[in-house]
């Protein structure tokens, strides 16, 4: 083996037009979104599914359960964001880089809990944005089926359904009280999702753009 | 260009309730002529400003049509605008610059009344579409271009732009279908009690029938449009129709007049649908009513009353309700000479003559009135379609003359309110419509609470229910004459006729004469077709009954419900550099691949000689972990799984429960419980999906669990000779053919690229690495792979190469190879199936089979002619003609220099040299013999296990 | 476009499930007839009324799940998991 490689680049599922940056191996557009509407790439989050089962230990340590969200202050997980993705299913995001540490808080979780329960590291697999602006429900009414109503889905709720005819799921997560969602999907429908929401979103303004430290999911500055 | 006279010469002064800003004046265009309008005329309140009287030529004999009713439903107003065709014009609001031109006016608008109507009465005659024009056949091509030319409907040029058409979906607990007096009541009452509501409109403004009313009707107007704008919870949809309601009220409901946006379905789930459609004022039948001059008591008082407009100088008012009363006071006040023919006296119409227009009147009396406009009031039905669509069936009641809904037939979710209802004063009309509201929000709000979890604990509220006034049943005038259906042309007597010939009842008739199958879809014509009907019958309007309504409330355009469209595509992470390197696109699928590079026949020679990589992505991964993934794959798999060891991947078979073949590919053991299953690239889905049924719902009690990971990695195939060569400049994994053998799995190091898995397989058959990389590095290994490959003669493949790389091989693929009726025994693959397994999924079928032997099976097939590719799918047949078997796949070989071929043919053919025809598309026949093996190159396997 | 509900996800629009079929059960392969086992591939009851069915919510949770369904109204009731 010969040591001609360069130092490896990642790239997420989304690329879009103009200049593009690398910051911690990660290739990502170096436009900066301000509008009150912008759309930006979280692809290099960290993403692990955790599954288990649906009422047990796995998901007492976790914390949340299928619909819900939540960020444990402490334990192995802290500074993630733990969405409760389907029933004993669990999606698990944090910084980038951070990956190790997670998988390893999880098997820990895991061995712990005595239950069947099993990781998988989907950080590669699967496409992030966060939608964030007061017009997202105007937005995401003309791709998504699902009623956005707070009595439905408020702050911290979680759902998967058809978006644009994509499976996604939807993580309702609002940044200083401005209306937010994360999005997750299979990473090779990625750029066409987005595209999809940029076309939904132009009547409102949207703005596509690096992350800011408010728009990552952790909820913690950068 | 000529100019019409500015102002207008038939506009009034101003209106208490006109809907026109008089400060501004546009032009547009009628015919090439411009004329003048404010901003709020329609195109035919502008049109008739100015004296307009004939707007269009009817559809099939071309008479000339004015307005009839000055709304959306008009048939004489049917117009093109631009390069629009049909457009309500009595609807449209005028625009600046607009291009009006009348439709269906072959040779002109003027002219053309002679020649077409002696044309026309040869040929449509009742059920002309059934009894003309039938044969001979070969005129046909001639037939419609005449039948074009008559009914030309508009045009629209291949040229035109795309406009934006939208959709979008919306939850309101409460949509309340018109917003007149009673739908705005509900609206506010339903919001009140803390509904999220929906109020869609037709027509521009809110208001109905207040709208023309008297100062009276003004003020309350003026309070309830007041009220719906003071609650933050209704959102208005004007000039928006809630087209159609459908299980569980899932409404269509089309939105125009948005900035942007051409038109946007709202897909509705409503808690409550509230139907607030009003009333429709009904036509006459007699002899000339579709005399331009000839109108609704409502058309005159849009008119007058919201455009300031004079419909006439003389008129005759043949009435039979009070709106028609006040409609003659309108015209009075107006200017207007009216003269008053009282329905409720006995009096009656029977006859209006006139060239081009209406002239004189002829009463049952034998009176003649001379007038250029005649009004009828003779009654109103009830628009009653969304609540028939929800299941509901109005019934007739004569002492009405009209349908009306039983609110005990009809279902809880859907609630009729206001003039559809029945009858009452204003007030009374208010607070039922009130009371409705409230109800409407409480069962809506109980099902929301229901949905999620709650109980429903709510008191119903108690709705007023309105009476019904007396109106008399004026349908047709006797003798018969005038027109049933003015956007088909249908006659009264085309109507009796249809009965005399046997289609005795409405859906008969209907279907016979084309009656209410125009743009108004029956509204305005129904009633009066079922009256006629019912007279030639002899029964009665009850027994009779109202056609099936069906969607759209109003005709919508194609593009509304197109909408945008949402056709995902999936793309690799390599998917950047086929784009800059000029790959064909194959679309598979969602997905976009490389079809070739510009030479798939290069291509494959590459392989064969130096070292080609191919992007797989597409193919399906499958993460498997738990300590009973081996169950679940001696379950999926016709063979056996049970023995195989960590580190080997292991090539498997799925059947479905009739045995036959679902898909196929490699698994292999990455650790103890650890398993990474592929499968086909369009396969990926479905296995999936039948991995999770057999876990939950026949085996909820093995540990796997099944995780999706085709995008998680790029996939890249390197093959060819030299491929151990390249891969060993940029891995840590020892490559020697000792330590990593054929059918074997390792993880580790590509380029840099941590967490790689490698498979060795052979689908090419050469010597090749399967190369799994987190997706996220495909593109940085595939570039690498690329540049340190060059000295090699590295060169990349697409779809066709390895088609052609694997038919070489013998490979089969399933879906190609083999069908929906193909079981593992007919696609060779007897070397795989197990049965002495305890159970597998297909194995009673498969057994079966087994001992039948009867199948027809998958073979090689060599083309004696090397000049010769059978066509895929081409038919292999007997000596006798029959069919014995198909081409499944075929090609020319570039590494044997002759066409090879796979082909399924019956067992009795299968030996190999059996010599076998296969006829051609062109008809010849070509022969073929069948292979020892499906492998025409290498079939030992020599290639791929150095 | 009906609702269906989903013991998981509530009512959704039935175009993000995937209908299964009727709710069955497998006959032993081991012992079935070619009858038996054909009866069970291909034959279904289709009643005008109350049907026990499985369903895939594809576009959602991603289970299988049963529910009985009037197939004269659309009306859905509960149903255990399919077994």
């Amino acid at each position: 083996m010969s040591d001609i490689a360069a130092a490896p680049i990642a790239r997420t599922a989304l690329s879009f037009p103009g200049p593009v940056r690398t910051t911690d191996g990660w290739e990502t557009t170096a436009r900066h979104a301000a509008g009150g509407l912008r759309l930006a790439d979280l692809g290099p989050l960290v993403k692990l599914t955790v599954r288990g089962p649906a009422d047990g230990s796995v998901r007492a340590a976790l914390g949340t359960s299928f619909g819900h969200t939540v960020r444990p202050r402490g334990g192995p997980l802290a500074g993630a964001l733990v969405v409760g993705s389907g029933p004993g299913e669990w999606l698990v995001l944090g910084a980038p880089g951070t990956g190790g540490e997670l998988l390893a808080g999880v098997r820990s979780i895991i061995a712990d809990s005595g239950e069947f329960a099993s990781v998988v590291d989907v950080t590669h697999g699967r496409a992030l944005v966060r939608l964030t602006g007061a017009d997202t429900p105007l937005l995401l009414s003309k791709v998504c089926a699902v009623d956005l109503a707070d009595r439905v889905v408020p702050d911290g709720a979680a759902f998967r359904s058809s978006v644009a005819r994509v499976v996604t799921d939807v993580v309702r997560d609002d940044v200083d009280g401005t209306r937010s969602y994360l999005l997750h999907c299979e990473r090779s429908s990625g750029q066409y999702l987005a595209d999809s929401l940029v076309d939904a979103g132009i009547e409102y303004g949207i703005e596509v753009g690096a992350p800011t430290e408010h728009d990552d999911a952790t909820g913690h500055p950068r | 260009m000529s100019r019409a006279r500015p102002g207008g010469s038939h506009r009034l002064g101003a209106r208490p309730g006109e809907v026109i800003d008089r400060s501004r004046t546009i032009e547009f265009r009628w015919n090439g002529v411009t004329h003048t309008a404010h901003p709020g005329d329609t195109i035919a309140s502008a049109l008739a400003a100015a004296g307009v009287r004939v707007f269009a030529r009817s559809y099939k004999y071309h008479r000339p049509r004015g307005l009839l009713t000055a709304d959306i439903f008009d048939p004489g107003a049917i117009l093109q605008v631009g390069d629009e065709p049909n457009v309500r014009a009595a609807h449209r609001l005028v625009e600046a610059g607009m291009d009006v031109r009348s439709q269906n006016t072959w040779p002109s608008l003027r002219y053309d009344v002679k020649a077409v109507n002696q044309l026309a009465g040869r040929f449509l005659a009742t059920g002309f579409y059934y009894k003309t024009f039938i044969k001979p056949e070969r005129l046909w091509p001639t037939y419609e271009k005449v039948l074009r030319r008559f009914v030309h409907a508009g045009e629209v040029s291949p040229d035109s732009e795309q406009p934006y058409f939208d959709k979008r979906y919306a939850h309101p607990d409460v949509l309340v279908a018109g917003g007149g007096p009673a739908g705005m009541a509900a609206a506010v009452a339903a919001a009140r009690a803390g509904a999220s509501v929906m109020l869609v409109e037709q027509e521009h403004q809110l208001g109905g029938h207040l709208r023309w009313g008297d100062a009276e009707d003004l003020r309350c107007r003026d309070e309830l449009v007041a009220a719906v704008e003071a609650e933050s919870n209704i959102e208005v949809l004007t000039d928006s129709v809630v087209a159609a309601r459908y299980d569980d009220n899932w409404l269509a409901v089309v939105q125009r007049g948005l900035p942007h946006v051409a038109e946007r379905l709202v897909k509705a789930r409503a808690g409550t649908l509230v139907v607030a459609a009003g009333l429709i004022e009904r036509p006459y039948v007699f002899a000339g009513n579709d005399l331009p001059g000839v109108m609704l008591s409502t058309a005159v008082r849009r008119l007058l009353n919201l455009y300031a407009v004079r419909p006439g100088s003389r008129a005759v008012v043949f009435t039979a309700n009070p709106e028609g009363d006040a409609a003659a006071a309108d015209l009075r006040a107006a200017g207007v000479d009216v003269v008053e023919v009282d329905a409720r006296h006995g009096r009656t119409v029977v006859r209006a003559t006139g060239r081009g227009g209406v002239e004189a009147v002829e009463l049952s009396d034998g009176s003649r009135i001379e007038a250029d406009l005649l009004v009828t009031a003779v009654g109103w039905t009830a628009p009653t379609s969304l609540l028939n669509m929800s299941g509901a069936n109005p019934g007739y009641r004569p002492d009405a003359a009209r349908f009306v809904p039983d609110p005990a037939a009809t279902p809880a979710a859907v609630i009729a309110v206001g003039g559809i209802a029945g009858d009452g004063t204003r007030d009374e009309l208010v607070a039922h419509a009130d009371a409705a509201g409230r109800e409407a929000a409480a069962r809506a709000l109980a099902l929301a609470a229901s949905r999620a979890g709650s109980a429903d604990t709510r008191d119903p509220v108690a709705v007023p229910q309105l009476g019904l006034h007396h109106h008399p049943e004026l349908f047709f005038a006797l003798p018969t004459g005038g027109f049933v259906d003015m956007s088909e042309d249908v006659s009264a007597k085309d109507i009796l006729t249809a009965v005399k010939e046997g289609y005795d009842s409405s859906e008969l008739v209907k279907r016979y004469t084309t009656a209410t199958m125009g743009p108004a879809q029956g509204k305005l014509e129904t009633v009066n077709t079922v009256a006629l009907v019912a007279h030639a019958t002899g029964k009665t309007i009850a027994e009779t009954g109202a056609t099936t309504w069906r969607p759209m409330y109003t005709p919508i355009t194609l593009g509304a419900l197109a909408g945008r469209k949402f056709e995902p595509v999936r793309h690799s992470p390599m998917q950047p550099w086929h784009t800059s390197h000029k790959a064909a696109p194959l679309i598979a699928g969602q997905w976009i691949r490389p079809e070739h590079y510009g030479d798939p026949v290069a291509e494959v020679r590459n392989v064969r000689q130096n070292v080609g990589i191919i992007d797989v992505t597409p193919i399906g991964k499958l993460d498997l972990q738990g300590p009973d993934v081996a169950k679940l794959l001696n379950l999926l798999y016709v063979n056996k799984w049970s023995q195989l060891g960590i580190g080997r991947v292991r090539y498997g078979v799925m059947c479905a429960e009739d045995g036959v073949v679902l898909d196929d590919g490699v698994t292999g053991r990455l650790a103890e419980n650890h398993y990474l299953m592929s499968t086909t690239s369009s396969g990926a889905g479905t296995v999936w999906e039948w991995a999770e049924n057999w876990l939950q719902t026949e085996h909820p009690e093995w540990q796997v669990h099944v995780t999706p990971v085709t995008t998680a990695y790029a996939s890249i195939n390197v093959a060819g000779p030299k491929s151990r060569e390249l891969l060993a400049r940029l891995t840590d994994v020892d490559l020697d053919n000792a330590a990593f053998g054929y059918m074997n799995v390792r993880t580790g190091t590509i380029a840099g690229v941590a967490d790689c898995v490698l498979w060795r397989i052979g689908f090419t058959g050469e010597l090749s690495y399967e190369l799994h990389v987190p997706a996220s590095y495909g593109l940085h290994v595939w570039e690498t792979l690329m540049a340190t490959g060059a000295d090699l003669g590295i060169a990349p493949f697409g779809v066709e190469a390895q088609r052609i790389l694997r038919l070489e091989k013998g490979h089969l693929i399933v879906g190609q190879d083999t069908d929906g009726l193909t079981k593992a025994y007919s696609a060779g693959l007897d070397w795989a199936v197990k049965l002495d397994k305890p159970d597998f999924v297909g194995k009673p079928e498969l057994a079966w089979q087994a001992a039948r032997g009867e199948h027809p099976k998958l073979v090689g097939l060599r083309p004696l002619d090397t000049s010769v590719v059978p066509e895929e799918a081409a038919q292999i047949i007997s000596d006798g003609g029959y069919i014995v078997g198909r081409i499944t796949s075929s090609r020319l070989s570039p590494t044997l220099g002759r066409p090879i071929c796979l082909g399924q043919v019956d067992a009795h053919l299968a030996d190999p040299g059996t010599r076998l025809t296969v006829r051609l598309r062109n008809g010849s026949d070509t022969t073929v013999e069948v292979t020892a093996e499906h492998a025409h190159f290498d079939p030992e396997g020599e290639r791929q296990r150095v | 476009m009906m609702l269906l509900t989903c013991p998981n996800c509530g009512a959704r629009n039935v175009s993000e499930f995937r209908y299964v079929g009727e709710a069955k059960s497998r006959p032993d392969p081991e012992t079935a007839t070619p009858e038996q086992w054909r009866r069970y591939l291909y034959f279904h009851r289709n009643p005008a009324g109350w049907i026990k069915e499985t369903w895939y919510h594809g576009s959602g949770c991603r289970r299988y799940f049963g529910i009985e369904r009037n197939t004269v109204d659309n009306a859905q009731r509960p149903a255990g998991v399919t077994s």
